[in-house]
């Protein structure tokens, strides 16, 4: 048999979800009186699913510790299944776990799931997505005034802007500090929350409506000066106070780039 | 710089992507060499993350002889390969790894990285004799010796990186430096951690090891 057929039978095996070998395939395979050839093939079988599963374990530990070990490997495994590897490196793997998800799991349990992935996900794009130069305190304390009158800023490229419909993120913080994990419900008024990398650590904050709306507003393009212009119809003369306060933790928390 | 994910052997095309990438960095790093492992880690549709094996037939030497220099001429150096721990072998082999690797070399200019866990596990896996694969190699094209630990499962062993270097291995090592002369050595750990102490341990050993081996070779040299 040819290198190509050999490579595809054995393909074949690893990837199917059953560990007996076909007779073509071990006639191709030299046992050993140490390892015979269905017990090396099945080193390798086992050796695929471990690993592919103990990634899944570590890019979604909450979704592990929420649905517990024998349903999260059944999703896994399914997971596994229907959309084996396409990236080199296996920091990849997961990326289509909440597409999987969306086609596995029905309501009620679909929307909670889905929201879950996406956050554990989120702190897995944070870790090592681009770095970039951010604006910083310093560099505004130069500014002359033309800079704040045309200043415009955008997010940094680690930042995953999330918008929670249920308790999620009480759920992540309960299974990270190790603690009894709540119901899921739905919140009354969604939850905006960002997930980033500021100092070579991810963070995570949730923001209030008015600030949600505020950074919404600068990061679409808009400048300084618009952004007190939209703030100053609900605060009035604080418009340019409440701006600059936010700005200033926005950059000091390491989340914008200037434009 | 050390990778896993070349698939020097495989069906595929080679990986532009990842070889453009692999470039990228090492002209930023300037490694003092590039080496992955002479197997096929990707099949035709997909990734499947194992060191898998290759029969060692013509048909593969001309194979992998050819993605070799493609890869080399992108790196514009030779690539260091590494022998695999191996749990099968193909029936259509016509030659051992360790002469796969040595003509491979003869072919291509390519260097050679020898991971004594390695020939170990797969020595015993497949009940060969470790030293002869060692002494099969050309000795001169060896870039670099790797040392791991494994699980030992009693009639056969599994390539863990998260167990001390076995007894065996270390007197592999040492046998083997008594023919290599100096040779540059990288002690792998993966998972379960000890203390740094034991790890440390294991660094000073390999260095004792090595100093009374080129001792004793000294008045011949």
């Amino acid at each position: 048999m040819r290198l190509s057929a050999l490579q595809a039978a054995l393909e074949a095996y690893l990837l199917t979800g059953n560990s007996e070998a076909s007779p073509e395939l071990l006639d191709h395979i030299h046992g050993s009186a140490a390892l015979p050839a269905a017990d090396g093939l099945m080193i390798y079988h086992n050796a695929y699913r471990t690993r592919l599963l103990s990634v899944l374990r570590e890019d979604y530990p909450t979704l592990h510790r929420w649905l517990g070990d024998e349903p999260f490997e059944q999703l896994a495994l399914a997971f596994i299944a229907a959309w084996p590897s396409r990236h080199f490196s296996l920091r990849w793997l997961g990326e289509k776990l909440p597409t999987f998800i969306s086609s596995y799991v029905a309501e009620p349990q679909l929307t909670p799931l889905l929201e879950l992935t996406a956050l554990e996900w989120a702190f897995t794009l944070a870790f090592d997505a681009p770095d970039a130069e951010l604006l910083s305190l310093d560099a505004m304390s130069r500014f002359a005034d033309a800079d704040w009158t045309s200043l415009t800023v955008r997010l940094h490229p680690s930042v995953n802007w999330l918008r929670l419909q249920r308790n999620t993120l009480e759920i992540w913080q309960a299974a990270k500090a190790q603690a009894e994990i709540p119901e899921t419900t739905p919140l009354q008024t969604p939850l905006e929350c960002l997930v980033w990398r500021c100092d070579l650590t991810c963070h995570y904050r949730t923001l209030a409506q008015p600030e949600a709306e505020a950074l919404q507003v600068l990061v679409s393009g808009r400048s300084f000066p618009d952004l007190c212009t939209t703030l100053f119809d609900e605060h009035g003369e604080q418009a340019p106070l409440l701006a600059a306060t936010w700005l200033k933790q926005w950059v000091s928390q390491g989340l914008l780039l200037r434009n | 710089m050390h990778g896993v994910s070349l698939s020097i052997g495989g069906p595929h095309a080679i990986d532009s992507d990842y070889l453009r990438q692999l470039k990228a960095l090492a002209d930023r790093v300037q490694p003092h060499w590039i080496s992955d492992h002479l197997c096929w880690s990707r099949g035709n549709a997909h990734h499947l993350h194992d060191l898998l094996p290759l029969p060692f037939t013509q048909e593969s030497l001309l194979h992998v002889a050819g993605r070799v220099r493609l890869v080399q001429d992108v790196l514009q150096r030779p690539l260091v390969l590494e022998n695999v721990s191996a749990y099968l072998q193909w029936t259509t082999s016509s030659m051992g790894e360790a002469q796969f690797l040595a003509e491979l070399s003869n072919l291509t200019g390519c260097e050679l990285l020898l991971d004594v866990n390695n020939v170990y596990i797969s020595s015993r896996n497949q009940g060969f004799d470790a030293w002869q694969f060692i002494m099969a190699l050309p000795h001169e094209r060896i870039r670099q010796i790797h040392l791991a630990g494994h699980s030992d499962y009693g009639q056969y062993l599994i390539d863990t990186h998260d167990q001390p270097i076995a007894d065996p291995v270390w007197t592999l090592y040492a046998k083997a430096l008594s023919y290599l002369g100096p040779t540059a050595t990288l002690i792998e750990r993966d998972d379960l951690f000890p203390p740094l102490d034991e790890l440390l341990a294991e660094l000073e050993k390999a260095r004792t090891l090595a100093a009374g081996v080129f001792k004793r070779a000294a008045p011949c040299a």
